[in-house]
């Protein structure tokens, strides 16, 4: 009797409580899921060994070909490598800004509220209403940075950066992180609050510098919300497609093609269905591998914290 | 974090003294919010002008017309898209938390394998972007028969949003006690009324920030609308937003256009103003509590 | 089979539907149908008073009380993808706007292929046309158009006049010497909505009319079975070399240009800041309008080539009917009476400045008809080719379009690079 309690202990559910009658609740969110978005993803595994072209559904097997073609045509290694500097670049700037805002904020600073709802305003917008924003911002001749530089007598005419190959990345990439950095502050300042101002009390007792002060007692303090918001910047930056599709069109050239938007352009624009499957497929892995090694990464700090 | 209840007893704000340091941080400071404003002003500014004037745009606030806004508010048919933005965010929310907020009792209370592996599984939806799954999702939909309505949409949003809802909700369910629940299991509650009187009142500030999260971006979502939806009487607020694509580099149309954003924008922006503690909470909430 | 039905088309050999007997189609389908909806959409930009999504809608109502005509217009992009996901949804309005051969993402030739299309043979207003071969597949006309699209160069009379240009150049390099005048004159020649990528077709297009096509009309033809390619030498290095000639001399401005939107390109031309710009006919409306330089006098030349002047024209893009329509006859009626040459939706048309009708009341009397005359004479004399996208699949131009941009914008991609990206991508799209 005993003997078998423990046994369910460790691989079922004893629990009379929580029994497994609960999974009932489960149903509603997992038979949706399963329709929805699982069974969808399972037909991209199949499509990525076919050569459907997204119109004709007579199509042929043709088994890893589309893999293969991905790997060599070179569209995978461009839009990796604008996909990681893209990602680099807003989880680095997004995470500095709102960390730095946030301590700023979680200071006695007179207009707090002010000065929060001005940091988050923009992350009220839509993604395509914040694209024609910059738009404008960036339009050389008569875009508002144009203009601001002419107006204090530099060449404003000459300020192009979306119509560059060196910046129009990184010009995409700022606006990214100006619409999200919102957001990560919040949440830094969320845990930011939650440190207790007699540590850091103690701290200058014992004479910490400011710096100190950051780096020895409330990073380490705040290292899981780090984590998080590291990890959800990670996510939206290897997902980057809508400034690409709303702003550039992933020229000049090839060089704001992310990932995501080599998939829709092979789908859509070169009808190759099966291939931009493969392509998906790949990209998949490529998020989940990075996100897990982030993952650990982090986590593993957070310890050794 | 103890959630709704932080550090709300400042009765009385003590203020930083002016010191060189704290001037330097508050010109820091007023400086960045500047920069990062700045474009909404201006586009706020030139929205008030009557289309078409352009003379130098960055004089602000030189004119105050309802002209552009007369014309984005008719080209877009504002008030029939609103509600139907409205529509779909509020349907979609709600059809989330009743989903989620279950899916999330057993994951969150059942302490097996199986309930860990489906936490893992509802998780991994997350890291997969929309736009490469759309023809398969249509041609799901196409085998079960659903027609485009404006609930096709809502189905993709539910769907879409389960993997962080269900992973909020969960993790916040982790932190509650178990000691109510074993109190009315004792007293012969059954599950459901466990769930409905117990638990799920009990989820009220993950609720919050769920319904913050999600709607915020189910409302300026603009992919699932436009793909699924056929008829003009039920766009929605982004896709009108679509149709001035082609004026985003038109300074002739801009005043119009920035009408337009102000006008897709201003719902959300009434809300956040209104709410803002509770949109604050609810956001930092949600990623915390994680 | 397709590549020989590509080569009848191409060749402008015709077995027209017209010849065959064929069955008429329900002309009393809405007569009898009750209250009904129909929908349709297309791609481009609303205009105020929009001819797609306003006037369409009422014209209809108006001939037949108990339809209701729903159409959609959407950005390129978003109509593309839309209608995708729609065809894969079954959910696909019951008319769509589909471009010749295999131009586009909503090319018909790919649609009706996987037999998407209905076929429009019995339509009334195709009897006895020979001009539909481009959207004609498999003896199935499948796409309803009443004229053709132009690529052209708009240029801006008065400061052609202030450079001291008399005439519209007869030949390249007149063409060039006009751009130095203008240069020296200190107005920019021309200016580009190169961010939009697509805009280098109007351009490219011409030149491949001058410079290819005459020589051998079966190039596109031949690039299918392989007797041609892109890398043939005189063919699309000297095309690609010619206009990247405009850039060398910074008659347009790749600095600019790069980052420019069409629309912004065509704010530019309207406001007298550049004296000419390539463009379709599709967009003389919006070119012809007033802008910051007034009403300045217009005109529309083809761009000469080193050998006589050619014009890139074509069929202009058209409605097609989706096969799983509940209301095919229906729509059958409103094609008919759509494009019947003097009903009002016709005229209506016309008054949008934006088509060039072949046939029909008002054809030659049409808004911008001037502007226009002289490709259609040259289209008359034999001198037309169709736009070089039509025969490709799609992505080749997209491929073009990208290297072109990298070696105008100092990415070190030579002419030698792009045709064998193209030809490389034309061949990999051309599998499976």
């Amino acid at each position: 009797m005993a003997q078998q309690t423990r046994k369910k202990r460790k691989g079922g559910n004893s629990s009379l409580i929580f029994s497994n009658k609960m999974y009932v609740f489960l149903i509603p969110a997992l038979a949706m899921f399963l329709v929805f978005w699982i069974y969808p993803v399972l037909q991209l595994f199949y499509y990525s060994i076919t050569n459907f072209n997204g119109i004709n559904y007579n199509f042929d097997f043709v088994g890893l070909k589309n893999y293969q073609k991905v790997l060599s045509n070179g569209t995978l290694t461009n839009s990796l490598k604008n996909t990681m500097i893209y990602a680099v670049f807003t989880v680095t700037l997004s995470n500095i800004l709102g960390m730095a805002v946030a301590m700023a904020l979680n200071t006695k600073i007179r207009l707090k509220g002010l000065f929060r709802t001005c940091a988050y305003f923009p992350a009220l917008f839509s993604a395509i209403v914040v694209g024609f924003i910059w738009s404008y911002v960036y339009m050389p001749g008569s875009g508002m940075i144009a203009n601001l530089l002419s107006n204090i007598g530099m060449n404003g005419a000459a300020f192009n950066p979306l119509g560059n190959f060196r910046t129009a990345l990184y010009a995409i990439a700022i606006v990214e992180v100006w619409k999200g950095f919102g957001t990560t502050m919040i949440i830094y300042l969320a845990g930011l609050q939650t440190v207790d101002e007699s540590i850091l009390e103690a701290g200058q007792i014992d004479g910490c510098t400011e710096w100190q002060l950051i780096s020895k007692i409330k990073l380490p303090l705040i290292s899981s919300t780090v984590t998080i918001n590291v990890i959800l910047s990670v996510i939206a930056g290897l997902k980057a497609f809508d400034y690409s599709f709303i702003m550039t069109n992933g020229g000049p050239g090839k060089s704001t093609k992310t990932l995501m938007f080599q998939v829709y352009e092979t789908a859509f624009t070169d009808l190759k269905m099966g291939r931009a499957s493969a392509f998906s497929v790949m990209a998949f892995a490529f998020i989940i591998v990075i996100t897990v090694l982030m993952l650990l990464y982090l986590n593993k700090r957070e310890v050794e914290l | 974090m103890a959630l709704g209840k932080k550090k709300e007893e400042r009765v009385k704000p003590s203020y930083m003294k002016l010191t060189p340091k704290t001037v330097l941080l508050y010109v820091a400071i007023i400086l960045f919010c500047v920069i990062v404003i700045s474009p909404l002003v201006i586009v706020f500014s030139s929205s008030l002008r009557t289309p078409g004037n352009q003379t130098s745009p960055l004089a602000l606030f030189i004119e105050f017309s309802g002209a552009s806004y007369a014309k984005a508010f008719n080209s877009m048919n504002y008030p029939m898209e609103l509600i139907n933005s409205f529509v779909t965010t509020a349907g979609s929310v709600l059809c989330i938390v009743i989903f989620a907020t279950m899916a999330a009792y057993p994951i969150g209370r059942i302490k097996t394998k199986l309930a860990r592996f489906l936490y893992f599984f509802f998780i991994s939806g997350l890291i997969i972007p929309s736009q490469m799954v759309i023809v398969p999702i249509a041609q799901t939909l196409n085998r079960l028969g659903i027609p485009n309505t404006r609930f096709t949409p809502m189905i993709m949003f539910i769907t879409c949003s389960l993997p962080f809802s269900v992973f909020l909700f969960s993790g916040f369910m982790k932190g509650l006690p178990v000691e109510i629940e074993e109190a009315a299991y004792i007293d012969g509650a059954s599950l459901g009324k466990r769930f409905t009187t117990v638990v799920f009142p009990l989820l009220q500030p993950a609720i919050i920030s769920c319904v913050i999260t999600q709607g915020l971006w189910i409302w300026n979502d603009y992919f699932y609308p436009m793909v699924f939806i056929s008829k003009k009487a039920q766009y929605s607020l982004p896709v009108g937003m679509l149709q001035f694509l082609g004026d985003k580099e038109n300074p002739a149309q801009w005043n119009v256009l920035f009408a337009a954003c102000v006008l897709c924008a201003l719902p959300l922006i009434v809300v956040f103003l209104a709410l803002q503690k509770q949109f604050v909470n609810g956001i930092a909430a949600g990623a915390v509590k994680g | 089979m397709r590549k020989m039905l590509t080569a009848l088309a191409l060749a402008g050999v015709m077995t027209l539907a017209a010849s065959q007997t064929v069955m008429a189609y329900n002309h009393e389908a809405i007569e009898n149908a009750g209250e009904i909806t129909i929908t349709m959409m297309v791609s481009g930009t609303a205009y105020e008073n929009d001819f797609e999504t306003e006037k369409l809608p009422a014209l209809i109502k108006e001939k037949w009380p108990n339809v209701t005509f729903e159409v959609t217009k959407l950005p390129d992009d978003n109509y593309y993808t839309s209608l995708k996901t729609k065809l894969a949804s079954g959910e696909c309005p019951d008319m769509i706007l589909t471009q010749p051969m295999y131009a586009g993402q909503n090319s018909c030739y790919a649609l009706a292929e996987a037999g998407y299309l209905v076929s429009l043979n019995d339509l009334d207003v195709v009897q006895g046309r020979q001009d539909l071969a481009s959207v004609t597949y498999e003896g199935d006309i499948v796409t309803s158009t009443s004229g053709v699209s132009i690529l052209g160069c708009y240029y801006n009379k008065d400061l052609f006049a202030q450079a001291g240009i008399e005439s519209e150049p007869q030949s390249w390099d007149e063409f060039l010497e006009d751009c130095q005048k203008l240069q020296d004159a200190g107005i920019q020649p021309i200016v580009m909505g190169d961010k939009d990528q697509y805009v280098l077709q109007f351009g490219l297009y011409q030149l491949a009319a001058n410079e290819i096509y005459p020589k051998n009309p079966e190039f596109d033809v031949q690039l299918r079975t392989g007797e041609t390619k892109f890398t043939d030498e005189g063919t699309w290095d000297k095309v690609l070399e010619m206009y990247k000639t405009l850039y060398d001399n910074k008659y347009i401005d790749a600095s600019m240009s790069l980052g420019y939107g069409a629309s912004q390109a065509i704010t530019d031309f309207i406001d007298g800041k550049a004296a000419m710009t390539f463009d379709g006919s599709f967009n003389a409306a919006a070119l012809t309008a007033e802008g910051a330089a007034g009403a300045f006098e217009r005109g529309y030349f083809p761009i000469p080539g080193t050998e006589g002047v050619y014009t890139a024209t074509c069929l202009s893009a058209g409605y097609s009917i989706y096969s799983g329509s509940k209301y095919i006859d229906e729509c059958k009626e409103i094609l008919d009476y759509w494009q019947n040459g003097s009903s009002p939706v016709w005229h209506a048309h016309l008054d949008t400045g934006r088509i060039i009708a072949t046939y029909g009341e008002g054809a030659d009397t049409a808004p911008n008809y001037e502007l226009f005359k002289p490709f259609i004479d040259l289209l008359n004399e034999g001198k037309g080719y169709y736009w070089c996208n039509q025969a490709w699949p799609a992505g080749t131009e997209t491929e073009m379009e990208v290297l072109f941009s990298e070696m105008v914008g100092g990415q070190g991609t030579t002419v030698e690079d792009i045709t064998e990206g193209m030809q490389e991508k034309f061949e990999d799209l051309m599998e499976d």
